[in-house]
């Protein structure tokens, strides 16, 4: 009877999906709603409007800047979150002394495995860089390098076995690092007050002070998504 | 050739979501989980989104996999 009503219930809700997948427009279509509401006047005047030759950088950093914000926001409290969950059984109780240094991990990577990532190390990390300076020119820019920048952060402190007690940088400018992201928000929103007179509006005058606040929140997004990953990847792995 | 393609990748995807879904292993899961990732990332290319690709390459391939794995080393491998 439970299985009946079960499959019942899942005949009816995958009919309703299927009639509402019916109702959409083919993909591609120039006359879908979509593609004549904004998007024509963005693609019309995205590069003057933004001085960003890519689209997707246009929408995301200026047009939709607000988005933007509130997505590098979640990221960071995420991060917060499990600090404040997974801290409290990592961090010594007070008033004891640093426990002693953690031994080396019991299953030590295979040699071919960290040669392999060290070897392609240098070749990841430029692919970030041009991903993160091109990204108003070509498909990328501050999310997709911070997230390969933050994932050769992880492989390597997977092969070099560095922990929570030998930091790479000091715990107080990783914190800032690991909030890279809404610093530069809150940066371009008062460069915006003062230069366009809109929070998050971009200058109109100098020609090159839009490119700048554009690869300031790009360099933010991006330094502050890698910082973020790694100390994610930190804390879940403890001591 | 194009909706070979697509067709392919398609089946690829509700094949690797099932046995997500049906497997006890969780180590195994969570490799598949990665591979239903890549295959994600193929059709983003396909369907012109390279950003987004990049993205779920990056992130649903490489880092949340990374995160399971620490989940599952923290508690235990079997689905009770």
């Amino acid at each position: 009877m439970r299985r009946l009503l079960t499959a019942l219930a899942l005949a009816i809700v995958g009919a309703v999906m299927l009639a509402g997948l019916a109702g959409l427009p083919r993909p591609g279509d120039p006359a879908a709603p979509v593609h004549t509401h904004v998007a024509a006047h963005i693609v019309a005047h995205g590069v003057e409007d933004t001085g960003s030759r890519n689209l997707v950088t246009a929408v995301l950093l200026a047009y939709r800047a607000y988005d933007t914000f509130g997505e590098v926001v979640v990221i960071f409290a995420a991060l917060a979150a499990v600090m404040v969950v997974l801290a409290p059984a990592a961090a010594p109780p007070p008033g004891k002394t640093a426990p002693p240094p953690s031994p080396a991990p019991a299953v030590a990577p295979s040699p071919v495995v960290g040669f392999v990532i060290r070897l392609l190390a240098p070749f990841i990390a430029a692919f970030a860089a041009l991903v993160l300076w091109h990204g108003e020119a070509l498909p990328g820019g501050g999310f997709q390098a911070g997230v390969i920048l933050g994932a050769l952060l992880v492989l390597l402190s997977v092969v070099m076995g560095r922990g929570l007690e030998q930091p790479l940088v000091p715990a107080a400018a990783a914190r800032w690092l690991q909030a890279a992201g809404p610093l530069a928000f809150a940066a371009a929103m008062l460069i915006g007050l003062a230069g366009a007179g809109a929070v998050l509006g971009l200058p109109a005058e100098p020609a090159w002070g839009r490119h700048a606040v554009l690869l300031l929140l790009e360099l933010g997004i991006g330094l502050g998504g890698a910082a973020i990953i790694l100390g994610l990847y930190l804390q879940m792995r403890g001591h | 050739m194009s909706a070979l393609f697509d067709l392919v990748m398609l089946a690829l995807l509700l094949g690797m979501a099932l046995a997500v879904a049906r497997t006890r292993d969780l180590l195994a899961a969570a490799i598949l989980f990665s591979g239903y990732s890549l295959v994600m990332c193929l059709l983003w290319l396909h369907r012109g989104a390279p950003d987004v690709a990049m993205t779920e390459a990056a992130v649903g391939a490489g880092v949340t996999t990374i995160l399971f794995l620490l989940a599952i080393g923290r508690t235990g491998r079997r689905e009770r």
